[in-house]
């Protein structure tokens, strides 16, 4: 589903991926874990289209196609979708007209007619209860006054809303508490298909006991430096990561 | 001048508004002059009367009178009496027309009235609209500009809040393309204490716009407990767009809570990449910040059927469709 080939990526004149190789095939959970500014939430950004981030080397191949020449509603529409660490606040904008906005226009590009009202409110009213939301949320501003973790269960609703064959979710689990955690780890199960992949990027191995990877790659200095079964993460949680950095 | 309004049936059909509002009284003014009616427009509201329908007084200049034009029109709401106003103006031929508008408003003791005023013109239009309002003892005005289309809008509005406890809330929407220019100059005098002002003046300017907001508190001496509270925020969708803003307080007294605050930016690129990430065409996102910007003055208008039909013509006009509502064939509201 997608491969990265040798990736390089910088911000200004700062390179920070500096050689990403990585396959992902349908029905697989990846997780990328990694210390601080080793360039994970670089790759999340870079694969979603974020126009402050240069590409200098490498390639991106998604479904055949070349994903860097895309723009992120192309990518968007394609099925690749970015839960943000820190989603956007869109002040004016609801929720529920933003969504609205997003489906319709999914269903546009697939040749499909826009939901009426009625189907709209019952899709919606189905992904809510997926991440427990209250549907007073609907009629706020996009992640206007939401705590943290109302604001990552709000990702979440909208990867329900827009089935995305491939979810990046960055740091979902960051801010959260055991419960929010539970919530938004199993919003994310009721999503798994053999037909689509996730890739995780994490801090903590919490998340992965929710989220159970099959594959666990750790990234440093912009670089993937150690792929392995889901049974790293626990030797990470006890070891830390200078053991692998000294490797 | 006791003359009150008149809904005349016996319209040019021609000027006739196919979608009126519900629970709303149309008048017509054409070319200054009140149809089926004296001109110049007067509304007297007795004492504790309450006007039962939204008067809507739409103003149309044509073919038939071009150039210049003078017409004014008066609002006097008795004491506790209550209304709600909304004024359209629109142009029906492309001439190069220039109109003087001049609105007296005055609200005694008590008086609660509603202005939404609606601008609609065309590129060769120059409007000038005056109005001058007074306002006694626990009188409440609200009153809104949409700006949407016109070669050149001036709104000038001098407020004197002469008696105790009134309220006044001022809001303002401009949109501007091409080489449009609309000016906003408010002139707010607390001449008494215990008053409130509020305003909220914000502006979307594409093209060669150009936009003015100048604006002025007047807190005289002894005027104490006064809030006043004002605010101008542009929206500069273009590089060559100009927005200028002059926010000033005079305060002559020392016990008042007032503020202004002007800013000048950009739509917020972050919420932009947030919204296309979801699938939102970088138009649309475009389109729906400015729809969310536009809409904190939008929200002043309490009548519900208005501030969506207004809303829906704010997103044509910002679409760069004509502005008109649904079914009508005119540029009306």
């Amino acid at each position: 589903m997608l491969t990265i080939k040798d990736l390089h990526a910088s911000i200004g004149d700062k390179e920070i991926l500096r050689g990403i190789n990585l396959s992902v095939n349908e029905g697989e959970v990846h997780a990328i874990m990694g210390p601080n500014g080793s360039g994970k939430s670089t790759l999340s950004a870079v694969l979603a289209g974020r126009e402050s981030y240069t590409v200098t080397s490498g390639e991106v191949i998604y479904e055949g196609k070349n994903l860097l020449e895309l723009t992120p509603e192309e990518r968007s529409w394609a099925g690749i979708f970015l839960g943000f660490q820190y989603p956007i606040e869109i002040p004016g904008v609801s929720n529920v007209n933003f969504i609205k906005a997003a489906v319709n226009e999914h269903r546009k590009q697939k040749g499909l007619p826009a939901l009426s009202a009625a189907e709209f409110l019952k899709l919606m009213r189905e992904r809510m209860a997926y991440v427990e939301m209250d549907s007073s949320f609907s009629s706020r501003g996009v992640n206007v006054g939401f705590s943290g973790g109302e604001k990552k269960r709000n990702e979440i609703f909208q990867m329900a809303m827009l089935e995305p064959k491939l979810a990046i979710l960055d740091e979902t689990d960051s801010g959260l508490d055991v419960d929010a955690l539970r919530i938004v780890a199993t919003g994310v199960n009721k999503m798994r298909r053999p037909d689509n992949a996730t890739i995780v990027i994490t801090h903590y191995q919490r998340l992965l006991d929710y989220i159970v990877p099959d594959v666990i790659h750790i990234l440093y200095k912009g670089k993937i430096i150690k792929t392995a079964g889901k049974e790293l993460a626990l030797e990470i949680e006890k070891k830390g990561y200078d053991w692998l950095i000294n490797e | 001048m006791k003359q009150n309004y008149i809904y005349s049936p016996a319209l040019a059909t021609g000027f006739k508004c196919k979608v009126p509002l519900k629970d709303a009284c149309q008048l017509f003014i054409v070319n200054g002059k009140v149809q089926g009616g004296i001109s110049p427009f007067v509304l007297d509201l007795k004492d504790g009367e309450n006007l039962s329908e939204t008067l809507q007084l739409i103003s149309v200049r044509n073919e038939q009178h071009l150039g210049d034009l003078e017409y004014s029109e008066a609002f006097h709401f008795g004491k506790n009496s209550r209304g709600k106003v909304v004024m359209c103006s629109h142009t029906f031929s492309l001439d190069d027309f220039v109109t003087r508008e001049n609105v007296n408003i005055i609200l005694e003791s008590g008086a609660r009235a509603e202005f939404v005023v609606m601008q609609n013109e065309h590129n060769k239009a120059i409007h000038n609209a005056k109005f001058s309002i007074k306002m006694a003892d626990h009188a409440c005005l609200t009153l809104v500009f949409l700006s949407l289309h016109g070669g050149e809008i001036n709104n000038t509005v001098t407020v004197d809040m002469n008696g105790e406890y009134s309220e006044c809330n001022l809001g303002g929407l401009y949109l501007t393309d091409s080489t449009q220019l609309m000016n906003n100059t408010i002139d707010l005098n607390h001449f008494v204490p215990n008053c409130k002002s509020n305003q909220l003046f914000k502006g979307i300017l594409d093209d060669n716009g150009i936009t003015r907001f100048f604006g002025r508190i007047n807190v005289a001496p002894g005027a104490q407990k006064t809030e006043a509270f004002q605010a101008n925020h542009n929206l500069l969708i273009s590089d060559k767009a100009k927005a200028y803003s002059k926010p000033q307080l005079e305060i002559y007294a020392d016990d008042v809570k007032c503020s202004h605050g002007a800013t000048v930016g950009r739509l917020n690129e972050m919420e932009l990449f947030y919204m296309r990430t979801r699938g939102i065409p970088s138009a649309e996102a475009r389109l729906l910040q400015q729809m969310a910007f536009a809409y904190e003055v939008l929200e002043k208008i309490s009548n519900e059927e208005l501030r969506e039909r207004m809303q829906s013509l704010v997103e044509k006009r910002l679409r760069g469709e004509f502005s008109q509502c649904k079914n009508c064939s005119k540029n009306c509201c």
